[in-house]
């Protein structure tokens, strides 16, 4: 059907093997489940076989093996199902600690391409709210499911050992009563999947039309069209709906019909039975009552078919995030030469689908600053990370000391600060360390100096032990830009380059990038800057233009 | 936590007949297994029974199902009818409380977009947009786990529960007792294992969340350790901060499922008393066999409904957090509607606008943009407005429009006042005279596909073509080509030799060098005023 597009199965498989959940450790997960719902069914099944021989009015201590059974029962449905939460919720998240693990590595070695063109979105959502998803498979998915054939089983095998055709249609309708639900929640899924999120995208654009340009629609007269809109959109999505609805429906009503076509063919059987002769009357009424009890462990079916396709899904976005670019070959100790020239010929760089810039010309030798101006959105950025060899040009070449720039002079032969480069949840010390690991407090200090940051670090309640908040949110842009200049200073990468090294400094800040620059040139490094702020263009030695 | 939201039920129709359509199923459901139940033991009570049954073991109860459903042939046909008509409500339970899900959450959507559409563009731009617009798109999707799973179940167990409670009663009142004694200890025992662990509980989440935002931000930052060559060191640290977000996490679960745990011992426990108790009571003769069938299989399905309110919760939880935001918003009340009223706009064709002294607050109240502008554009003129950005030039054209209220100052048709701080003409009469351009123009949802120009383009022709005599450009002339905006220009300068009065807001020396009138905007600090 989707031709060479894996199979949910397959992708969820994969995924879930990488999380190294153990099978030891679901079936310990499955088995206190089962013992749980086996409680029901247990109960279920001693307390009518209790009351039925309490009825032959024999003496109390014949029953009073059944009773403590009985009360048994009533205990341990509570306890093992509190066991099988904590066991399979444990598998889980062991399994997804290995997971994130194992992803980010994967992510981590993908292509320079594929990393610096993640959007930070992609990343949160993927390695978050999927990644949980995939885990929740083997709680709500797997485990239930387990449950569900073994209490299934066992029910049956108390019913076949008294009466062997009761058993058999009570394994007909349970089997009934399972599968037939499933196919039609997988249906459901598919089309809440195909239909519902084709409607659900319409719904929001047109929500966010009608919210966005309120203002004109006031203006032109046009809020009552941009209503109907939304309410053609939301009809359609209500229709979408009631599509995936529709079979979901017939699960349920399916469910209850076969538990209550198992109930009224056990009773019947058990009663003629014991009519028959062929059965006493404690046997006949377990096999009767049993069926109120033993469905309870399909009933999961759905719910676990529907968190079935949440995970798959999950999981192909997961596989999509690093799967779109051969890995690097990955040297274990990649050299990084002491020094290296850049060398751009009519070079010409776009993302795949972008407009490519403009061609442009120009070199640049250690000790020497090139400049890279333009326009916001003419491409700066996609330029910088053309030159640190992680995207291959659109036309021209870039060279680093005579070799094409490819993905092995990312990081080591090139060092790029990205404008949006992140400022870690740590101190400030491990912020600097991010650039080399073994920066030394003495050094850091120097780098904070000459950024004129060791002020404001030295303000700080921990000085370069002060932990930073969680995305460098508790930092000003103004420092957030120092200390990444700071960062890009203390990089021992030859080439150094920094994506709008100005943004949000003052004059002072400014005098902080002059100095950064000049030490930077001092030390023999060869420095591009990106920038649309004409006014730090008299620190480079060459400006090339992006503008036409 | 409210089980309902009784704004649900009084302000949106679909959930308030929905709610009564649930009520009215619990109550067939809870009829059916009533049934059900009385329909077993009167079908087993014979074989059961040693010797043949005398009296009526279902007392006033057997009127429902009278002592012919004994025989297997009406026993089994009643029991049928029955376990088809479960299945049918089964059915008919999911398709409704689906329907009736995605109705509210229509509903709801619908309310809270045109109630927003309707509040001035300063209430837009105050930073509850993409707030509002997670709301609309995704959040009340949690409306529906609420209405087809949490719903049904609440409905069961305020119609089945005191069902059964009663029905028990009338057969066996010790039973009866035993279960109304354990009823009142779910939620009390519930209310105390939370009190208990409450303190660690608090603990344990705070640890969570605390590692689950210090492992994303490290992932996060990757793009940026692949720059500087050094995206291999943390992959341990992840391990590292995972394993101990798994045990913070494990050790709110191992405290969390604790009440989950008190709900079943305590339900399936009480279960197994009755059981037992009924058996001695057999051996002793004080119960019929009849009537303890029929307990036995009613037992559990008094506790039934309230395990799965309790299974649902978070589905309850979610729904109502989501139903509530909603209406917070749509209570919320708009002051920029509330100006008294000039009566119907004067005919703007041919006459001045004059703009007096007209000043704007900023949303954080600190400076006025623009601060006391006062000019005057005439009609088959160009009037350009000057300034750097945030000085208040957009924020001057919303003002002409009357879809935001100055803070001071008027704005006037020839000698009519049509916009104050306190008063406006009709909404109406004034807007259908304005063709008004702004940053960035919507053109409703097929537009969205468009790029930045070709949007820009076409409101532009939008106004041109409209034949208002008031114009409003704002930066007319940004996202476009050198040609187009020769273009631009050239139509502005049409619609004023046609006696349209052209107000543009602009930065760029082409349209101001075509403009006819040049007027910087200014903005002004507001000085803090002694009390």
């Amino acid at each position: 059907m989707r031709g060479a597009r894996r199979s949910d199965l397959a992708v969820l498989r994969d995924a879930i093997r990488d999380t190294g959940v153990s099978r030891w450790a679901i079936i310990r997960a499955v088995l206190a489940g089962t013992m749980a719902l086996g409680s029901a069914v247990g109960l279920s099944a001693v307390a009518a076989w209790l009351i039925a021989k309490a009825a032959q009015m024999p003496s109390p201590a014949d029953v009073a093996l059944a009773a403590t059974i009985v009360r048994f029962f009533g205990v341990s449905r509570g306890l093992f199902r509190y066991l099988e939460r904590l066991a399979s919720h444990d598998a889980a998240l062991r399994g997804v600690v290995t997971l994130r693990e194992r992803a980010y590595d994967r992510l981590a070695s993908s292509g320079a391409r594929t990393v610096l063109g993640l959007r930070r979105g992609d990343i949160v959502a993927r390695m978050g709210a999927d990644l949980d998803a995939i885990g929740d498979a083997v709680v709500r998915a797997i485990v239930p499911l387990g449950v569900a054939a073994t209490v299934s089983a066992i029910s049956v095998a108390i019913v076949a050992v008294l009466l062997p055709v009761a058993g058999l249609a009570l394994a007909a309708c349970l089997l009934l009563a399972g599968v037939v639900p499933a196919i039609l929640t997988a249906r459901s899924a598919r089309i809440a999947a195909d239909a519902g999120a084709r409607a659900q995208v319409e719904v929001t654009s047109a929500s966010l039309s009608a919210m966005d340009g309120a203002a004109e629609h006031r203006v032109w007269g046009t809020a009552a069209a941009a209503a109907a809109t939304l309410r053609e959109a939301d009809r359609d999505a209500e229709d979408a709906h009631e599509l995936a609805a529709r079979p979901a429906a017939w699960a349920a009503g399916f469910q209850a019909l076969f538990s209550g076509v198992a109930l009224v063919a056990l009773v019947a059987l058990g009663v003629l039975a014991v009519q028959s002769g062929d059965l006493d009357g404690p046997a006949a009424a377990v096999v009767a009552l049993l069926p109120l009890a033993a469905f309870e462990a399909v009933g999961a079916v759905p719910a676990a078919v529907m968190q079935y396709f949440r995970s798959a899904a999950a999981a192909r976005r997961l596989a999509e995030l690093s799967d779109r670019e051969a890995a690097d070959p990955a040297p274990a100790v990649r050299e990084v030469p002491a020094a290296s020239s850049l060398a751009l010929d009519a070079l010409s760089v776009a993302w795949p689908g972008m407009e490519p810039t403009r061609p442009v010309t120009g070199a640049v030798a250690p000790g020497q600053v090139l400049a890279v101006v333009g326009r916001s959105g003419v491409g700066k950025t996609t330029l910088l990370t053309t030159l640190a060899g992680a995207l291959p040009p659109a036309a021209g070449t870039v060279t680093a000391d005579g070799a094409p720039a490819s993905p092995v002079h990312t990081g080591t032969t090139v060092a790029m600060t990205a404008e949006d480069a992140h400022v870690f949840g740590t101190t400030v010390l491990e912020n600097l360390r991010v650039a080399r690991g073994d920066v030394t407090e003495e050094q850091a200090w120097a780098a904070l100096k000459v950024v004129g940051l060791d002020g404001w670090v030295r303000g700080l309640p921990a000085g370069l032990d002060t932990e930073l908040g969680t995305g460098g949110r508790s930092v000003s842009g103004g420092e957030r830009r120092r200390l990444l200049l700071a960062r890009a200073g203390l990089a021992p990468a030859p080439v150094v380059l920094i994506d709008e090294p100005a943004e949000h400094l003052d004059d002072a800040g400014a005098d902080a990038l002059r100095a950064l620059v000049s030490r930077m040139r001092a030390e023999g490094r060869t420095v591009v800057l990106v920038t649309h702020d004409l006014s730090v263009l008299d620190l480079a030695d060459a400006v090339v233009s992006l503008d036409d | 936590m409210k089980p309902l939201d009784p704004r649900l039920v009084r302000r949106i129709g679909p959930a308030r007949r929905h709610i009564l359509v649930t009520a009215g199923l619990g109550f067939v459901t809870a009829l059916l297994i009533l049934v059900q139940a009385l329909v077993i033991a009167r079908l087993l009570a014979p074989i059961l029974s040693p010797v043949p049954l005398a009296d009526d073991g279902l007392h006033w109860w057997g009127r429902i199902v009278p002592e012919g459903a004994r025989t297997l042939a009406t026993g089994l046909t009643v029991l049928g009818v029955v376990v088809a008509a479960r299945a049918a409500v089964a059915w008919l339970q999911e398709r409704l409380a689906h329907r009736a899900g995605v109705q509210v959450i229509s509903q709801l959507r619908e309310m809270v977009v045109e109630h927003v559409a309707t509040r001035g563009p300063r209430w837009s731009a105050g930073g509850r947009t993409a707030e509002v617009a997670t709301l609309v798109t995704r959040g009340l999707d949690d409306l529906l786990p609420y209405f087809v799973r949490y719903l049904p179940q609440l409905a069961l167990a305020v119609t089945v529960t005191p069902v059964m409670i009663v029905v028990v009663l009338g057969l066996d009142w010790l039973s009866a007792v035993i279960v109304v004694a354990t009823l009142p200890l779910v939620p009390v025992f519930m209310i105390l294992v939370g009190l208990v662990t409450q303190e660690r509980s608090a603990r344990h989440l705070e640890a969570m969340q605390r590692l689950g935002a210090r492992t994303l931000d490290l992932i996060e930052g990757l793009p940026t350790l692949k720059a500087l060559g050094r995206e291999r060191g943390p992959a341990a640290r992840v391990r590292e901060l995972g394993e101990a977000q798994r045990r913070a996490t494990m050790g709110s679960l191992r405290v969390a499922f604790l009440s989950g745990m008190v709900l079943e011992l305590l339900t399936t426990l009480a279960v197994a008393i009755v059981a037992v108790t009924m058996g001695f009571r057999l051996i002793d003769g004080h119960i019929g066999i009849e009537t303890a069938l029929a307990v036995l299989v009613l037992a559990p399905e008094v506790y039934l409904p309230i395990r799965n309110v309790g299974t649902h919760f978070h589905a309850s939880a979610d729904g109502l957090a989501a139903a509530d935001a909603a209406f917070s918003l749509l209570d919320e009340e708009d002051p920029a509607r509330s100006r008294a009223s000039l009566g119907p706009a004067p005919d703007a064709r041919g006459r001045a606008i004059a703009v007096e002294g007209l000043a704007v607050a900023t949303p954080d109240g600190t400076r006025l943009a623009p601060g006391a502008l006062t000019f005057t554009a005439a009609p088959g003129a160009i009037t350009a407005l000057r300034g750097p950005n945030g000085e208040g030039k957009s924020t001057a054209l919303l003002a002409l429009t009357g879809l935001l209220a100055p803070d001071a100052g008027s704005v006037a048709v020839g000698d009519v006042t049509v916009q104050r701080d306190d008063a406006a003409v009709e909404e109406t009469s004034w807007l259908a005279q304005v063709a008004w351009v702004p940053q960035r123009p919507d053109l409703g949802p097929e537009g969205r596909t468009l790029s930045l120009g070709q949007r820009q383009r076409r409101a532009l022709a939008r106004a041109f073509e409209s034949d208002r005599p008031v114009v409003l450009l704002d930066e007319p002339t940004s996202h476009l080509d050198r040609a187009s905006r020769a273009e631009v220009i050239a139509g502005m300068r049409a619609l004023a030799d046609a006696g349209a009065t052209v107000v543009v807001a602009t930065h760029e020396a082409e349209v101001l060098a075509a403009a006819d009138a040049v007027v910087d905007v200014t903005a002004t600090r507001v000085e803090a005023v002694a009390p």
